[in-house]
């Protein structure tokens, strides 16, 4: 059965005729072309899918599109504004902090959020903790943590 | 000076994986594709006795059901090109893409493409099956019974994938009498998953006779020619693609993956759409190949003074169902295992055993972690027996340039006694080493070495092209697969020919207007393609020099390219212009760089590791690892360095907790990521990689490679700390805590412990 989707994606008004049953992964995905938000493990496990819903981070692949309607959504393709990178792309561009990148939007995702909410700079204990929900089968946990602390130093000078 | 060498160039790739817009397998979308599903079986071995797909293709909405029935009957081999490089070995030839015969739970039985992917999950409900089970082997030791029944009785009478290997040098026999000291074991060894982010996945679109695939292969031409051998169709009419990123590949996708470039390739010609095919996490973990598990046993002997003087070694590998990689595997951990010391007699035999458990086939190392497990807990014992320090032990037996060594490539470089220096002295060896104490949480540190090889003696081939802009287009038939290498490859064509590094583009994964590649792996493509590169570069800057000198009238000598434009005579040439001018002139700027000689280097590498053993619990804390690599000169010492720190990862997954479990019916147990635990960010303690430089004679600007070696001796250095923390040597990883627990308890330690006053905290 199909119904009306409304809600925020990546500041855009969004209203779109789709499956009650879909989950907002697919939906991002095979509905509105944003594939940037990628597929994992459609069991909720290795966050490559996690997008920001309301400022808090979710597993898209676990969560069905119409438990979040009316929502503000923000994929990994919102991230960036103006066409200027957001400071987190950028830092973890200059410390090539990926190998196959597959786990990088999720990432992102995850660190934008915990940035967002955090009123201070994030420890590493924190920025350890804001991605431990990301799996990332290459092993570029460290260089992560690495373009994060480098990124909140600059900020502060 | 070199502009482009040893240096941190940014990733060529960054920008579209840090934005999302990197385009994997799992983002093709073809104008009116069709979704497949596949139909797996529950059984892990059995035969088909009836097969009814009418009410699934009745189906609205079902295109097409491919099953034994309607798909060809060739046999094939999944693997990288269904050839092997070791003389003599052939692959096994024992998969068809589905089959009246199932051998593992998991194994394809049939396949529906339909217009949605769920109604291709309600056809798959509404074929009907009647299995004859049949019984089922699952331990390697089990198939080489005499009474063993027969895996593929159809095409052979033993349960051996493609033979066995065999390595001798000296006399064994006669060696190991003449030891002084001796120590055997038998080492057990866990099935560990690639477990890549990005599922296996394909796409096909057969029109007009063409053949068009996209697929996260690591290698795009062997894939091609797997399939021209199914289908048979003329090669030139099939194209295999990457799309181009491959989120993750470790080995798993040498040739097919999981076979969806076969099944979507079968929908799509029954259908007469393309059809795309996205297995999940738990087919991927279920049906696509694994690493070997596996026993196997050491003997090493060595005389009085510390000197080895005898190896002995057997390795039952488990190939599970199908032999994907079969020898090839038991012949590197042969290999792997008698080049990393000296020894004048050895004696190895190894073999890939097919039983009823998902397949095995190429993971990162490749044999070569198992082999230096086992070698490393004989070296440690042995430098016990013989009151050596193992560090001592290990630097007076390793291997030395140009020694005589059994395998069929000299040992051209060698930094090993650096990297065992290095990785001893940054862990604390000598302040640490043998201070555990008595408490309930105990320290220790321990130390593994090893080799690998890169490259496998097989030809590098590229082309290179002027653009009439006077960028240079850089044609490979390898893969991308994460490692970074395209870069580095674009730093060596820029060095080599004298460009700007934003000149050089690197087409690759594609097989279209590429020349045949045998791919990503083997921890060859920097070396191997490095090499070719700096080969067709240097011709094409000689054409270039010669033409410019001509057109200027002075002479080539004189003339270098610098900066990308021609410099030292009369005037300065842009070289889009000489492209452009050329051209005018029926004169075209291209080459092709074949490697000459056939070649195999090796790179070396020492981890060492400090760990805590709570001995009340048995849970096994990685505080710190330090990998040290000789990687001949580091590329991009960035990359390489992230390399090495990922391979450390999977490492520590490999020592302390991934292990697949196989159910007495056959089944898997973890085939998700929740109940398979790779190591999280919360797991992963300090990795200190550390790149030990020596120079290459015969890699690109001294290089070697480093892909695979990341992993290679951190089990066996963690088990080393785990046994100078404890005094306990565990022959069987994972380092769970049961395991460690129960050896605790049967060395009394942890009743030491307890006796000491040490409880468990209940909160």
């Amino acid at each position: 059965m199909q119904k009306i989707w409304s809600g925020t994606i990546n500041g855009k008004k969004i209203e779109k005729s789709i499956e009650q049953s879909m989950t907002l992964l697919h939906f991002l995905r095979d509905e509105l072309s944003l594939l940037g938000t990628k597929v994992g493990c459609e069991s909720g496990d290795c966050g490559a899918c996690a997008v920001i819903i309301d400022k808090k981070l979710f597993n898209s692949c676990i969560t069905p599109a119409f438990a979040v309607a009316g929502c503000e959504i923000t994929t990994i393709e919102g991230l960036s504004e103006n066409g200027q990178l957001h400071p987190i792309q950028k830092a973890l561009l200059d410390t090539g902090s990926f190998q196959c990148g597959y786990c990088m939007p999720g990432m992102c995702m995850a660190l934008k959020c915990a940035m967002d909410a955090a009123e201070h700079n994030l420890t590493e204990e924190e920025i350890r903790e804001a991605i431990s929900g990301n799996l990332c089968r290459c092993g570029s946990y460290s260089l992560v943590v690495e373009a994060i602390s480098l990124l909140q130093e600059v900020k502060k000078s | 000076m070199k502009r482009y060498i040893s240096k941190n160039q940014k990733r060529s790739d960054a920008l579209s994986k840090v934005t999302g817009e990197a385009t994997y397998t799992h983002d093709i979308v073809v104008p009116g594709m069709l979704f497949a599903k596949v139909l797996r079986s529950p059984h892990a071995h059995a035969r088909i006795r009836k097969l009814d797909v009418s009410k699934a293709a009745a189906l609205p909405g079902v295109k097409a059901v491919a099953t034994w029935e309607n798909t060809p009957r060739k046999l094939f081999n999944s693997t990288g090109m269904m050839a092997f490089l070791y003389p003599g070995a052939k692959p096994a030839m024992d998969e068809y893409i589905f089959d009246q015969m199932v051998r593992h739970v998991g194994d394809e039985v049939a396949a529906v493409a339909a217009t949605s992917e769920e109604i291709a999950a309600e056809a798959i409900r509404l074929i009907e099956v009647e299995y004859e089970p049949l019984p089922a082997l699952l331990d390697p030791l089990d198939a080489l019974e005499e009474d063993a029944i027969l895996i593929h009785g159809d095409i052979q009478d033993n349960n051996i994938a493609s033979g066995t290997h065999t390595i001798r040098q000296g006399d064994f026999e006669k060696g190991w009498a003449e030891c002084d000291v001796t120590y055997e074991a038998r080492v057990k060894l866990p099935i560990q998953k690639q477990a890549q982010l990005e599922t296996h996945a394909a796409v096909a679109e057969y029109r007009n006779g063409e053949l068009t695939v996209w697929s996260p292969t690591q290698s795009v031409h062997g894939t091609k020619y797997i399939l021209a051998h199914i289908f048979d169709m003329s090669a030139g009419n099939i194209r295999v693609m990457n799309p181009p990123y491959v989120g993750g590949a470790f080995g798993v996708r040498v040739g097919f993956g999981g076979k969806a470039e076969g099944i979507v390739s079968c929908l799509s010609m029954l259908s007469g759409y393309p059809v795309k095919l996205v297995l999940t996490r738990e087919e991927d973990f279920t049906v696509s190949d694994t690493r070997h598990s596996g026993y196997v046993d050491i003997k090493l002997g060595a005389k009085a003074d510390g000197r080895f003087h005898a190896f002995g070694m057997n390795a039952y590998l488990n190939t599970g169902a199908y032999g994907t990689h079969g020898i090839e595997v038991a012949a590197c951990l042969g290999n792997m295992a008698t080049s990393t010391y000296r020894v004048p007699n050895i004696f190895f035999e190894g073999a890939s055993i097919y039983t009823n458990i998902v397949p095995a086939g190429a993971f990162r190392g490749f044999g070569n972690p198992q082999a230096v497990f086992a070698v490393e807990t004989a070296v440690d014992a042995l430098a016990k027996k013989l009151d050596i320090d193992p560090v001592e032990l290990r630097l007076k037996n390793r291997i030395r340039v140009n020694d005589e060594w059994p395998l069929s490539y000299p040992c051209s470089s060698t930094a090993l006694d650096e990297c065992i220096k290095q990785a001893a002295a940054k862990i604390g060896w000598s302040e640490k080493r043998g201070r555990a104490g008595q408490g309930r949480f105990r320290r220790g540190v321990g130390l593994g070495a090893g080799t690998h090889f890169c490259g496998y003696d097989e030809l590098a081939h590229v082309s290179l092209e002027l653009e009439t802009d006077g960028s240079l287009s850089v044609f490979t038939g390898n893969s991308e697969i994460g490692t970074g290498h395209i870069t580095s490859l674009q730093q060596i064509t820029a060095e080599s020919f004298g460009c700007e590094i934003e000149q050089v583009n690197i087409k690759y994964g594609d097989t279209r207007g590429t020349p045949y590649d045998v791919g990503c792996h083997s921890t060859r493509s920097v070396f191997a393609i490095g090499n070719a590169i700096s080969m067709a570069a240097g011709e094409l800057k000689e054409q270039v020099l010669q033409y410019a000198a001509g057109a200027m009238g002075c002479s080539a000598e004189a003339l270098s390219i610098e900066s990308g434009r021609v410099r030292g005579g009369p005037e300065e040439m842009d070289l889009g212009q000489l492209a452009r001018d050329g051209h005018i002139h029926k004169t075209h700027f291209s080459a092709e760089g074949k490697s000459k000689e056939a070649v195999t280097v090796t790179p070396w590498e020492a981890h060492a590791a400090e760990v805590e053993v709570d001995t009340l619990t048995g849970m096994v804390k990685v505080l710190k690892v330090v990998a040290a690599h000789d990687v001949g000169v580091a590329i991009n010492p960035q990359l390489v360095e992230g390399q090495i720190e990922g391979g450390v990862v999977i490492g520590i997954g490999y020592a302390t907790r991934e292990e697949m479990s196989i159910n007495e019916k056959g089944e898997v147990y973890n085939s998700s990521y929740h109940t398979y635990m790779l190591p999280t960010f919360a797991d992963t303690p300090e990795i200190e990689p550390v790149i030990v430089e020596s120079y290459e004679p015969r890699g690109p600007y001294g290089a070697k490679g480093v892909g695979e070696c990341g992993l290679v001796p951190t089990a066996a250095a963690i088990a080393a700390a785990v046994e100078d923390a404890t005094g306990v040597r565990f022959l069987e990883i994972p380092l769970t805590p049961q395991r460690v627990l129960d050896g605790l308890q049967a060395a009394c330690v942890t009743c030491q412990a307890e006796k000491e006053g040490g409880t468990i905290d209940v909160e």
